[in-house]
């Protein structure tokens, strides 16, 4: 590779100050925490009766996002793990847009859990009564072992772009220049780093993988492992798993897009790109379709009182508009639109992409919330308000804030740090051009 | 003119006195109450009488609660007041022979007892009655578990033992009374005495192995009902096992199976393992890199 083509990936791949977009973007992202924040410090003071949550329906739209954010953390074990191991190159440019989900989606879970607790303080607890025995503790584990994962394989492949960048003394800003000399400085592109490094890579690529299987299926046996209408499954893991991998992809396909377009980054995010993430989405979307049939076709084949009344509620019952909603959004529409070559193409990948994600969050909200409404026990002598549960005001403003809050990460990120590896571009492209 | 008008009043008043006449009629239709009253002596200690009131809607028996019943002896005279009660809500109202009736009570070895219904909105006035004997039951048991029941009536003064009463024997539980054995119910011999063996050997007693043991004579027409009990040594000391020792999928912090404590901490050790060794390359790496520089 010639080396003015060299220095014009490193220019095209270089991250870049925000511009009126940018600026506008992280405003927006900052009001909703801000608001969210004021939410959560409501919350603190007056306690969670200031959520729609009752005796019945104790976990309400907190715990449908926990499970959101844990389900699209999932993508940087598809993208970086798999997909590496699998030696497919074409993903090279998508790594570290999953990682970086990865990374913001498994913070804002650990965030949220302890704001659904109501008392920040009682996670102490958990250290010091937590049971070996129960799938909470499990979750506690495993999300602390994948956020640690997720961070070390975002760091490892980013180690030799730091060295890139700390060329760049005189255009970057001073205290970026400093993080980047801590985080990379020791890096000098030597055989034996590379060597160490790439082991590194391949190594935590094999570790993520059963971790991040663990991290989905911990969370399904939170459910699972309660015996009540619509959770009382033995298919749990799997259904969360092949949920997780869908979400996680659709996500990629949104940030594709909008990186894409806001860095003109079209040489490096192709349509190729899209059309290959498309596929893959449709795959995962029918994957998903099959375990939701599983998942609902068997119990309404019994139909023991219980299910019956989960299984009307969702499809005509209260919470049907928001369950063919969910279903249309995150499995139909996407197939319809990606099975087509044409809906594969940038846009309208990026519209399918959008709508997996929406539809996947409530998606999360109709696994937790309407079972807590369906006990086996009548519902008697109680006030109207523990019957039916809508989020409060507070829950939608800590809940938005906290998507905020993950997109915000993704945002200050990609202007810290290259959203695309450069050096791994670089490489690849040579070994192209060798081959 | 004239004439429709005073048409249209007449009937208006016909109208009037109709509705009218229904609204009495339906005022003045009441249910009949049936009052069923019955004696009890437990033990030949504790006597009681229950009254049950009932009474029939849409061809079912229903109880009738919140009734107030005057309880009386020989007849419903205001100098022969027992004392009163009300049924709750299974219909039941119980009242305790209270100690100033004692002069009454000794007089005869036969008594009659009143009960009576108060009127109200729903019912008239209801009143019933039993008459009994006086009568007590005695138990005692044998080393081989034998259980004998004697019926006594009370003649002038004395006792004497009653031929062919049908009793039950049986054990206390819970919720119902067991049978000391298959034998459902035994009938008095000639010396007033049933003999019931005991056939539930290994059932569980209290604490000490104690069963408490049970005569009946029920709803008897010369007698009311009797009964008696007597604590006997013949049950199980049961054994409570716990699990709260034991190592157990739900059992407290610290107790989990050793199983799962194996696998839990394998995996936790060995992934964090392979995370401390990579950490362990990264100080590698940066070792490579300041011996590069230098």
């Amino acid at each position: 590779m010639e080396n003015s083509a060299k220095q014009k990936v490193i220019e095209d791949l270089l991250p870049q100050k925000f511009g009126k977009q940018g600026k506008i973007w992280v405003g927006i992202l900052i009001f909703f925490c801000v608001i969210g924040l004021i939410a959560y410090i409501r919350q603190l003071s007056k306690g969670l009766q200031v959520t729609a949550m009752r005796d019945y329906a104790s976990w309400g739209i907190y715990i449908s996002n926990f499970v959101f954010f844990v389900a699209i953390s999932l993508v940087g074990s598809l993208i970086t793990a798999v997909l590496r191991l699998t030696d497919v190159h074409w993903s090279t440019p998508l790594t570290r847009i999953a990682e970086i989900i990865a990374v913001s989606a498994i913070t804002f879970a650990s965030i949220i859990i302890i704001v659904d607790m109501g008392r920040p303080d009682r996670f102490y607890n958990l250290f010091i009564h937590g049971r070996l025995q129960s799938p909470i503790v499990w979750d506690v584990i495993v999300i602390t072992t994948y956020f640690f994962i997720s961070l070390l394989l975002l760091y490892f492949p980013l180690l030799p772009d730091l060295q890139i960048m700390l060329h760049f003394k005189e255009t970057t800003h001073k205290g970026l220049y400093k993080l980047y000399h801590f985080l990379g400085s020791f890096w000098k592109n030597t055989a034996g780093q590379i060597r160490i490094s790439d082991k590194a890579i391949t190594i935590l690529s094999i570790t993520i993988i059963p971790v991040a299987f663990a991290i989905h299926t911990v969370t399904s046996w939170l459910f699972a492992t309660t015996y009540r209408p619509g959770w009382d499954s033995t298919n749990f893991g799997a259904y969360f798993i092949s949920g997780a991998f869908l979400v996680g992809a659709g996500a990629v396909l949104v940030a594709m897009y909008v990186f894409r377009q806001h860095y003109k980054l079209e040489k490096y995010i192709t349509e190729d790109h899209f059309d290959k993430m498309g596929k893959i989405v449709v795959m995962l979307a029918l994957l998903y379709l099959y375990f939701n049939v599983n998942e609902f076709l068997v119990p309404a084949f019994k139909m023991k009182k219980p299910e019956e009344e989960h299984l009307r509620g969702l499809f005509t019952g209260e919470f049907a508009p928001v369950f063919w909603f969910a279903v249309s959004m995150a499995m139909f529409a996407p197939i319809l639109i990606l099975i087509f070559k044409k809906g594969r193409k940038p846009l309208p990948a990026f519209i399918a992409g959008l709508m997996v994600v929406i539809g996947s969050w409530f998606k999360r909200y109709l696994i937790v919330t309407p079972t807590l409404l369906h006990p086996f026990l009548p519902m008697q002598d109680v006030p109207a308000s523990y019957r039916h549960y809508f989020p409060t005001w507070e829950e939608w403003a800590i809940t938005i804030g906290s998507l905020a809050g993950a997109l915000l990460i993704i945002t200050f990120f990609a202007r810290i740090f290259p959203i695309i590896p450069i050096q791994e571009t670089i490489t690849e492209t040579e070994q192209h051009e060798k081959a | 003119m004239k004439k429709l008008n005073q048409s249209f009043i007449l009937i208006g008043f016909i109208v009037l006195f109709i509705c009218k006449g229904i609204n009495v009629l339906a005022q003045e239709t009441k249910n009949d109450l049936l009052l069923n009253l019955s004696y009890f002596n437990n033990n030949n200690s504790y006597i009681y009488l229950k009254a049950i009131a009932k009474t029939k809607i849409d061809g079912k028996f229903q109880l009738v609660k919140d009734v107030t019943i005057s309880f009386y002896v020989t007849k419903d005279s205001a100098g022969n007041l027992l004392g009163t009660a009300v049924t709750n809500n299974k219909g039941e109202a119980v009242l305790l022979i209270p100690a100033t009736a004692k002069n009454t009570w000794s007089k005869s070895v036969k008594q009659s007892f009143v009960a009576v219904s108060t009127a109200n909105k729903q019912f008239d006035e209801t009143k019933a009655n039993t008459d009994i004997t006086k009568a007590k039951l005695q138990i005692d048991t044998a080393e081989n578990k034998m259980i004998t029941v004697k019926v006594l009536e009370l003649k002038d003064t004395s006792w004497v033992a009653v031929k062919g009463v049908e009793l039950k024997v049986a054990v206390k539980r819970m919720d119902a009374d067991l049978g000391v054995s298959e034998t459902q119910t035994y009938a008095t011999d000639s010396t007033g005495t049933i003999n019931a063996e005991f056939k539930r050997d290994g059932l569980p007693g209290d604490s000490k192995g104690n069963l408490i043991l049970v005569a009946k004579v029920e709803d008897n027409d010369q007698y009311g009902n009797l009964s008696v009990e007597k604590s006997v040594p013949w049950g199980a000391i049961p054994s409570y096992q716990t699990n709260f020792f034991k190592r157990t999928l739900f059992a407290r912090r610290g107790q989990s199976p050793l199983w799962l404590e194996l696998l839990a901490y394998s995996i936790i050790v060995a992934v964090w393992a392979v995370l401390i060794y990579l950490i362990l390359q990264l100080n590698k790496i940066k070792k490579l890199g300041r011996a590069t520089t230098l």
